[in-house]
């Protein structure tokens, strides 16, 4: 196995993150641009990439832009907005073709029109009268607005956010990362180009490229292209998440018109990603219900037939394990009751030898993985960038291999249920 | 075994078909930690009318094919995905229209975990209580697809246009269906399936194969099969209309969800090399009309019509042949009288070399991409392969292609009588 070892320089604000290899057979690059998510700020943040990429001042028509990246062998170029703790992150990412394999000439130099259609893009936008154009960021606001109206579509995902809602009423996590929709109307094209310009001069930005190239010819081609005025730059956020925890559990019941009930339960899990002990917490979610030999899926779907998935999801930058089942919507009060076992067992260190084997077993594998995708390599790379605490495939499998039966208990004892949230069907509704 | 090169990917095949009819297929790559292993055969939701072993002929309930999935991984010692997670592999399985498929990826003990693929699934065991208690968990599946307005709209475009083909059945079946299931059916279905003359292995990663290879073979040569003979499979006679020009279904969605396409007049029987000639060239034709580059789709994106989530997609097999087309929409009636329109006018001045040539490029440029994930490989190249094709050689198919062909792909594709439309929209 080649081993992964990032090459790194800093440019003009930009931190750049290159890690040489031939194993595959196109070039990785992604741009993650972070800001603190805000009430304030979350929503023209989230519109601005959704402007970006219809055009950029070398392409200014979105024709000519999207022709532009087909040109590129269909160049990847795609963006994802999301959260970690309490930062809004944009995420920018191309896939193009290594040029050995196109036999296209011989001067042909992809990754260096990669990086410039990237760089162009989100330093050197379209623009008009001082903003950006207002066609687009009338078109754009349509098109972020009905994505948010669209999270209903899938209920799955409507009760998961929701659930998330309820748990953090008075927190601006409770906020989708997409922003917010009573905010979007009064955004304008002069506006939001000033947001852009205080976003893209203090957002902390890290470039990475993955591919058969180095860190200075990936320098040689950034520095001519960046030259963003850089202010003094925010740092990544992840303040005191040890909120108060709730007396008593929050149950909220709502109706919509479905046939499976969506069932989420949330906990609070005060262990955090750099904290020492967090591999016990990834293990804990482990034999939780991350997989088809863990506690959830045994128990909910192969011995009581309830569900055909029941799985359990942690977040770590949150402190947060969101738990997610569909079923029949009269199993409501046996399928919570199943799952608060589960979640007893293991406070109680009800966990065979056998649980343990095959958790860290799969653990190993899904983190030995990780080094085949060029974009994962960079996922967990961005991670240390993010909270200041590096952690290699290799030290995470090796504080895994340790994490004992007693430390999942314990951390069992300190998860709290905080919000079970039931998305049923409108049967038996009460008429106004 | 020798390997088959393909320098244009790269890459080196390994193949042998053993004495038991099994293929297998296994393509070493340098530098990767993980192996993806694939085992398939060709029986999917559609295969719901043959003949059996013993010459008679048989109707199986709908969904049979994905209940058999399910059910095979259960064994008498329990449930394999316990002995996968014993040896850190991820394993799942798929059904589709045509095939079944089951699969892990593991990053160690490739060996044990390729041998424990291959006996589970040459291991049935159904008893009448564990196929009554999977009637449960399947339940709920088909619940889940249900309230999924994405698959409503697709899978009611597939049932409006099609009439008899057993690919307008859900590939889950419903629960009524799946009520009549019984191990004796699941047993038939096996013993006529999952014979290894029917099926692939293909495995891809950082294996040897050489030796790889030999521990199949000798997996192989300690289990008995009857002689293989290839199974008759009947398809009722489809007519070449559709079976209604729209089919609605009512679901809460922010925006109606309306997918539209073309049932192909299948004169015939293509041969595989022309059933893959037709797709590529079709996809390269959709990407002209249909891709974020194309004035169809800034036009309509201008006009609020579509997001930025529409697409297209073509598939073609022996049996049938379809597009489909579209997205969320405000107003699906005039999203296709603008289509219609827009088309006609590509008719006209559409046919550019230089698109041409981008979007052929772009396509190129997609399928290299495909080779970063072993997960892609195996299932694209079992796709193809159990259709007669190599999904090897799609680069120099791409590179054949001529603005003609997607010419001639246009006015044999566009015929309107054929066009059928699914919606989803909120209830009133």
């Amino acid at each position: 196995m080649q081993k992964t070892r990032f090459e790194r320089a800093e440019e003009g604000g930009l931190r750049i993150h290159v890690l040489p290899t031939d194993r595959f057979k196109t070039y990785a690059v992604s741009m993650y641009i972070g800001s603190p998510l805000t009430e304030e700020t979350v929503t023209p943040h989230a519109l601005i990439p959704f402007v970006l990429r219809r055009g950029n001042r070398a392409y200014t028509e979105t024709k000519a832009f999207r022709e532009k990246l087909d040109e590129l062998y269909g160049a990847g170029f795609g963006f994802d907005i999301y959260k970690r703790a309490n930062n809004q992150i944009v995420q920018f990412r191309m896939d193009t073709i290594a040029d050995r394999y196109t036999g296209a000439a011989e001067d042909a130099d992809l990754l260096r029109e990669t990086l410039t259609f990237l760089l162009q893009t989100v330093g050197d936008p379209a623009l008009e009268n001082n903003g950006f154009l207002n066609k687009y960021v009338d078109a754009e606001k349509v098109t972020v607005h009905k994505r948010l109206e669209a999270i209903i579509n899938d209920k799955a995902r409507y009760a998961a956010e929701r659930c998330t809602q309820e748990m953090f009423a008075n927190d601006a996590f409770r906020f989708n990362a997409l922003g917010r929709m009573d905010a979007i109307e009064k955004l304008e094209a002069r506006t939001l180009y000033e947001s852009y310009l205080s976003w893209i001069s203090r957002a902390q930005i890290d470039l990475y490229v993955v591919g058969d190239t180095n860190l200075s010819k990936v320098l040689e081609i950034v520095k001519p292209l960046w030259k963003q005025k850089h202010a003094e730059k925010m740092v990544y956020q992840f303040g005191d998440e040890r909120y108060a925890s709730r007396q008593e559990v929050n149950e909220v019941i709502e109706r919509l018109d479905v046939n499976q009930g969506k069932l989420n339960m949330g906990l609070r899990v005060p262990i955090y990603y750099p904290d020492e002990i967090y591999p016990a917490a990834m293990m804990y979610n482990g034999i939780l219900g991350s997989y088809p030999h863990s506690k959830l899926f045994i128990n909910v779907r192969e011995k009581a037939s309830l569900a055909y998935y029941a799985s359990s999801r942690l977040d770590g930058y949150k402190g947060m394990l969101m738990i997610q089942s569909g079923i029949e919507i009269a199993n409501y009060k046996q399928a919570v009751e199943i799952i608060k076992e589960q979640l007893n067992a293991i406070a109680d260190e009800q966990i065979s030898d056998l649980e343990m084997d095959q958790t860290k077993a799969m653990m190993t594998n899904q983190l030995n993985e990780v080094n085949d995708s060029a974009f994962e390599i960079i996922a967990l790379d961005f991670n240390a960038v993010l909270t200041g605490t590096e952690r290699t495939v290799e030290s995470i499998i090796s504080a895994i291999s340790k994490v004992t039966k007693p430390q999942i208990a314990d951390i069992a004892q300190q998860v709290k249920l905080d919000t079970i949230y039931f998305l049923r069907d409108r049967k038996g509704e009460k008429s106004e | 075994m020798k390997p088959i090169s393909y320098p244009r990917v790269n890459e080196q095949l390994f193949s042998e078909t053993l004495p038991n009819g099994l293929e297998v297929r296994i393509l070493p790559k340098e530098g990767f930690t993980k192996t993806y292993a694939v085992f398939s055969t060709r029986f999917g939701s559609i295969d719901n009318h043959f003949r059996m072993g013993d010459g008679s002929d048989v109707r199986v309930p709908d969904g049979i094919a994905h209940f058999l999935e399910h059910k095979m991984f259960e064994e008498r010692e329990g449930d394999v995905f316990q002995k996968f997670a014993a040896k850190g592999a991820s394993a799942n399985a798929f059904t589709s229209f045509d095939r079944t498929a089951y699969l892990f990826s593991a990053t160690d003990h490739i060996e044990e975990n390729v041998m424990t693929l291959l006996d589970f699934v040459q291991n049935p065991y159904f008893t009448d209580e564990n196929v009554e208690k999977e009637k449960g968990i399947i339940g709920q599946e088909i619940q889940m697809y249900g309230d999924l307005p994405d698959w409503r709209v697709y899978y009611g475009l597939i049932e409006a246009m099609y009439q008899n083909h057993p690919i307008h059945i859900d590939i889950a079946g419903t629960v009524e269906s799946i009520s009549k299931i019984d191990k004796e059916t699941l047993y038939s279905c096996y013993h006529t399936f999952y014979h290894p003359g029917n099926m692939a292995l293909f495995i891809v990663g950082g294996v040897e194969p050489q030796q790889l290879m030999a521990q199949i073979r000798a997996n192989q040569a300690t289990k008995t099969f009857p002689p293989y003979t290839p199974v008759d499979r009947f398809y009722p006679d489809e007519p070449s209309e559709i079976r209604e020009k729209m089919k609605v279904t009512q679901l809460t969605v922010s925006l109606p969800k309306c997918l539209f396409g073309f049932k192909e007049n299948l004169k015939g029987t293509l041969s595989p090399e022309q059933m893959i000639k037709q797709e590529l060239t079709s996809r390269v034709l959709f990407d002209m009309l249909f891709s974020p580059s194309s004035t169809l789709y800034q036009t309509l994106y201008e006009e609020n019509l579509i997001s930025d989530q529409f697409g297209s997609d073509y598939q073609v097999s022996s049996t049938y042949a379809y597009s489909m087309i579209g997205g969320d929409t405000r107003d699906p009636d005039l999203l296709i009288e603008r289509t219609r329109a827009l088309l006609a006018d590509f008719s006209k001045n559409g046919f550019i070399s230089t698109d041409f040539e981008r979007c052929r490029r772009k396509r190129i440029g997609g399928y290299l991409r495909l080779f970063n994930s072993p997960e892609a490989i195996a299932n694209e190249y079992t796709k193809y392969r159990f259709k007669q094709i190599d999904f090897f050689e799609f680069l120099s198919i791409y590179e054949s292609l001529t603005l003609e062909d997607v010419r001639k792909r246009f006015d044999d594709h566009f015929d309107w009588t054929q066009l059928a439309v699914s919606i989803v929209r909120s209830p009133s």
